[in-house]
């Protein structure tokens, strides 16, 4: 019977343990994501439109932040958290995972902002909007719908990203997944078991933001 | 004629007004008074400053050197007044720039509603009555991308008059439609300055020009080379520059239609 033997029904005994993980990494993804979204769409309307002490940040900020090995920001965070501040593991992997995906959100928001044809803000200064007006209320609403694919493909990356938070001990699914594994001696089907829950949520996701996509789709419009 | 109706107010001064972009001058000082009520059509070849005059006018191309009044307000780049001035002058574009994800009515009632502070009710419509104006109150619920190009610009028209602007510039409103649709756009250009409103138009449309038109400027190598009625330009200029690219014009598309590919 192959994979059928007791050690295999042990793993899929432990499912509704691994699920709790599920839990977990849902919770460090969202928070992240937020954390990073927020970032990383305000660093780029400071990179588009900001002063120069602004934009220079945003870019040497994107710049180091993507130069970096996620694993790397998370022991810096966490280790430097340890010797001053004592940011809780969970934190530390949180913000290691907003800090290294608000780098590339600046990326994506400010490639979304400046394909909007330049006409569109003269055209709302010209009524008389304030640049921040003609930002707000003519160029984010077409930017971000553009942005939403690219967006929802980083948002995939984050959740597959928050397995790194299992290095610094936090019982999400990764860690669960190892845990059974060593439990049961069953490594692959663990991971396949792991493997596949991963699938589901991230194609679940990627449904959703298409729906999303095609819901605030402009009538008429190509993209 | 429209002319003898004039008031004679000045409403718009522009005096000694210079650009260069890079290496290249391309408003070498410019002085030109637009009275109130007044239709003054620039034509020119291409390159000779029409549009980066018109884009000084309401600052959305900042000038080197030279002032500029609406009525008695100075405009400069001081950025607490632009705003205000901004309000006061419409714009229509040669490529429309509807805001897309807007309806016609919603591209109409943004203006009053953020920068007016209307409440939503009374700018809706307001809005309605601007798109009945012009003639587009049955696609109000349509999104620009659904509409043809002429459709497009009369609400653009649309867009700039619900500011209750006191001047409306024009900066080549037709060079982008095809030879069919110009006409409608025309037609309310034409409805607008028999009412009596004060505009700027940069085109080469002669049929337009010489129906609508006080005046004609002809700008060419960034400075007015010569200016007057209608019937002097087009029947009796003065210099042979402006009878040849009168006759040019009129040779390549005939005395009523748009050339194509003459924006500056």
């Amino acid at each position: 019977m192959g994979l059928i033997n007791d050690k295999a029904f042990d793993v899929l005994r432990s499912i509704p343990y691994l699920l709790e993980g599920v839990g977990i990494t849902l919770e460090i993804t969202v928070i992240a994501l937020v954390l990073g979204t927020i970032a990383g769409l305000f660093l780029a309307l400071c990179r588009v439109y900001g002063g120069s002490f602004l934009h220079n940040f945003a870019v040497v900020y994107s710049r180091i932040i993507r130069s970096l090995p996620l694993l790397v920001i998370v022991f810096m965070l966490y280790f430097l958290g340890s010797e001053i501040i004592n940011i809780p593991a969970f934190w530390a992997a949180v913000l290691a995972l907003a800090m290294h995906t608000s780098a590339y959100q600046i990326e994506i928001f400010r490639g979304a902002i400046q394909s909007i044809n330049k006409g569109q803000m003269e055209a709302a200064l010209a009524l008389g909007m304030s640049k921040y007006q003609s930002i707000f209320a003519v160029i984010l609403p077409q930017s971000l719908r553009r942005a939403i694919p690219y967006w929802a493909n980083e948002a995939t990356i984050v959740l597959k990203d928050s397995a790194m938070a299992y290095v610094l001990g936090i019982t999400e699914l990764m860690r669960r997944s190892e845990y059974v594994s060593a439990r049961t001696a069953q490594p692959m089907l663990t991971y396949i078991v792991s493997g596949l829950i991963y699938l589901i949520m991230t194609y679940a996701f990627t449904k959703s933001m298409a729906k999303v996509e095609s819901k605030v789709r402009i009538p008429g419009l190509e993209r | 004629m429209k002319g003898e109706f004039l008031m004679t107010e000045p409403i718009l001064r522009i005096n000694n007004l210079h650009k260069k972009f890079k290496d290249t001058e391309v408003l070498k000082g410019v002085t030109l008074t637009v009275n109130e009520g007044e239709v003054v059509v620039i034509i020119g070849p291409s390159g000779t400053g029409k549009s980066t005059l018109l884009r000084c006018i309401n600052r959305l191309t900042e000038p080197d050197a030279g002032e500029i009044y609406l009525g008695e307000h100075k405009i400069e780049s001081a950025k607490s007044n632009l705003t205000k001035v901004r309000q006061r002058i419409g714009m229509v574009f040669q490529d429309f720039n509807l805001f897309n994800h807007l309806t016609a009515l919603q591209n109409v009632a943004i203006g009053p509603i953020k920068v007016k502070k209307m409440n939503k009710k009374d700018a809706l419509e307001l809005a309605m009555r601007e798109l009945e104006r012009v003639g587009m109150a049955d696609k109000a619920q349509n999104y620009p991308a659904e509409l043809s190009g002429g459709q497009k610009q009369r609400v653009a028209i649309a867009r700039a008059l619900a500011m209750d602007p006191e001047i409306m510039l024009f900066d080549e409103p037709t060079s982008a439609l095809d030879p069919e649709l110009i006409g409608e756009v025309l037609e309310v250009m034409k409805k607008l300055a028999d009412a009596g409103m004060t505009m700027v138009v940069v085109s080469h449309e002669m049929g337009f020009a010489r129906e609508a038109a006080d005046r004609i400027v002809f700008l060419e190598d960034g400075v007015i080379a010569e200016m007057g009625s209608p019937e002097k330009i087009f029947n009796n200029p003065e210099k042979e520059r402006t009878r040849e690219f009168i006759s040019k014009i009129a040779r390549l598309h005939g005395s009523d239609s748009e050339m194509p590919g003459t924006g500056s």
